[in-house]
């Protein structure tokens, strides 16, 4: 098989990767750029484990072949803490008790952040709908989407 | 309830591994990469029941890049586990007993090669009839899964005198429940990494919620003693019970010996979804008796189960269900009988609860049952019979200290009325009343 090269921006940084065309984006950025913050759960874009933001939405990595990242910005949670330390949506899901198995939290903290970047100020509503594509299976969701209103009212100043 | 100042309760505390889940450098197993690293996959039985008539591995150990093809011949010790009966082989050798086991295993250089050259294992199996039920498999002529007989663990409560105790009731209903198998579906597929270090000593690095059983069970496959292997729990992405058995354990250490190299299993869904434990189904054809105020008088329950191909924690789960067959309600006098059968099906294991979730649809359901035939309200029954202190349980246990059902029950009311009033007003009510 022909390789190809992949050029994007991963976690702020421009990139070039040699991979296989028929390579997923979850296993580039796992195998490749040793991204191992991002899951593979079911591997059909149901459980949300390997979302990343792919050029500012919420997107599940198993479903995208790593050649349509060309030219993509992509950010996954390695690039979301602000200098090793966590960011204010991954303290508040530490505070909120959001955290269990932790599985899933990479997921869920980046698509509360693809979400914050357009909606500072989100209704409860529409973080659940929000959230809806990220499944956890220890916790429920109250303290997610307790963590998500938090770390927005701290974003806007609030506590 | 008085509020003391305790060290732990009622205080805010941030979860100590919290900081590493929202970096993301939590290590979970599957984020292992080791220099010299192979990938270990698993040919899995296509049909329920059968004896493997040929295996043919030669032309996946001949693709370039395939590190070893293993059968059951290759396991230098023990080829039985199981965490309280020894009865599932980890490579199959007599027989295959469900759709999945696993009947060789594969290591090669990329997952790629590993999916190829299980595409290239040729089996011939002599197909036996399945066993799919539990009336089947406790029909004399039906085949039998393990040995001579399909039961696979009885288990019988007694406790005062059930027979005795009828003529004592006003009220009695009759009814079976059904509770359905179901997958624990924790987020995380099984995964490990298996390797032998400079002092010979096998490690294995594993998703598991039973580290000491996985070494003894690693320990006894390999032949060597417990000391000979370690076995580390990765960060573990969920379990509820499901990872309490065996999963790429043996399979991984068993080719990291054979290879002398760092072998990495990572499950997929499908294959997880597949072979990990499963909730037992229970049926549960219950009969229970009140006066007409009220009060329990009797619970008589035959119990039924099809507990799947292997054992697993079936022995623990037909021990807890039963004495929870009256749930947190006073009941002098009870019986439940209870049989589990090996099938054909997938194996049932360990499942939040232990089998107490399964009897409390058969518990509660002849309470709203009761109810109804009393015209009473749920609410009012349960509140009649509710476990307090100095309640004595079917296992003659007296219960002498912190037994909240009553509380509970009161505050939920209350709580119910101020937040739900449409909703506490259906309950309430003798007609349509359920919880």
């Amino acid at each position: 098989m022909n390789k190809i090269t992949v050029h994007c921006t991963v976690n702020h940084k421009p990139v070039a990767v040699e991979i296989d065309p028929n390579k997923r984006l979850l296993d580039m950025l796992r195998e490749d750029l040793n991204l191992t913050s991002v899951k593979e759960g079911c591997s059909e874009g149901e459980c949300g484990a390997c979302t990343v933001i792919f050029n500012g939405e919420p997107v599940t990595s198993c479903c995208v072949l790593a050649g349509q990242a060309e030219g993509a910005d992509i950010i996954t949670l390695e690039g979301v803490s602000v200098d090793g330390k966590p960011d204010v949506v991954q303290q508040a899901f530490m505070d909120a008790g959001a955290v269990q198995c932790g599985f899933c939290t990479p997921g869920m903290i980046l698509t509360a952040e693809a979400l914050l970047a357009k909606n500072p100020a989100p209704t409860e509503e529409e973080v659940k709908q929000a959230m809806s594509g990220n499944l956890c299976r220890c916790t429920g969701y109250a303290k997610i989407v307790e963590a998500v209103l938090l770390a927005a009212e701290r974003a806007r100043g609030g506590v | 309830m008085s509020m003391k100042n305790y060290a732990v309760l009622a205080q805010d505390h941030v979860k100590v591994d919290s900081l590493e889940k929202v970096m993301g450098t939590a290590k979970f197993a599957a984020d292992y990469k080791m220099p010299d690293m192979l990938y270990g996959g698993v040919f899995r039985s296509t049909v329920p029941h059968a004896y493997v008539k040929k295996l043919n591995m030669e032309k996946a150990r001949a693709l370039p890049g395939v590190a070893c093809v293993l059968d059951h011949t290759a396991i230098p010790g023990k080829n039985r586990f199981g965490i309280i009966f020894k009865d599932e082989p980890c490579l199959v050798d007599d027989k295959v007993r469900r759709y999945g086991d696993a009947i060789a295993v594969v290591a090669a250089e990329t997952p790629e090669l590993v999916h190829e050259a299980l595409g290239l294992i040729e089996v011939e199996y002599e197909e036996l009839e399945a066993i799919s039920t539990f009336e089947r498999a406790m029909e004399e002529d039906s085949p039998k899964v393990h040995g001579n007989t399909n039961v696979n663990v009885t288990k019988h409560l007694e406790y005062g005198n059930v027979d005795e105790a009828w003529e004592k009731c006003d009220v009695i209903v009759e009814n079976t429940y059904s509770t359905h198998i179901l997958s624990h579906m924790f987020i995380e597929p099984d995964a490990g990494i298996a390797y032998l270090d400079e002092q010979g000593i096998m490690n294995v690095i594993v998703s598991t919620q039973n580290p000491h059983y996985d070494r003894n069970e690693v320990a006894a496959m390999l032949g060597v003693p417990q000391n000979r292997v370690r076995v580390k729990q990765a960060v573990t992405g969920g379990g509820f019970g499901g990872k309490l058995d065996i999963s790429v354990q043996l399979h991984c250490a068993l080719m990291a010996l054979y290879t002398k190299r760092p072998v990495k299993m990572v499950r997929s869904r499908s294959e997880s979804t597949m072979v990990s434990s499963k909730r037992h189904p229970v049926t549960m054809k219950c009969k229970t008796g009140a006066t007409k105020d009220g009060k329990l008088v009797a619970v008589d329950c035959y119990m039924t189960c099809d507990a799947g191909a292997y054992s697993s924690y079936a022995p623990a789960v037909i021990g807890r269900a039963p004495v929870h067959i009256v749930g947190p309600y006073e009941c002098p006098n009870v019986r439940c009988h209870a049989v589990f059968a090996y099938t054909n099906n997938p194996m049932c294991g360990a499942f939040r609860g232990f089998g107490v979730p399964q009897a409390a649809v058969c518990h509660e359901g002849q309470m709203n049952a009761l109810a109804k035939a009393l015209n009473m309200s749920p609410l009012e029954i349960r509140m009649i019979n509710a476990h307090h202190v100095g309640s004595v349980i079917p296992t003659g246990q007296e219960l002498t200290e912190s037994v909240g059902f009553l509380d509970t029950l009161t505050q939920a009311r209350d709580k119910a009325a101020e937040v739900m009033p449409e909703a506490l007003d259906r309950l309430m009510k003798t007609e349509e009343g359920g919880l």
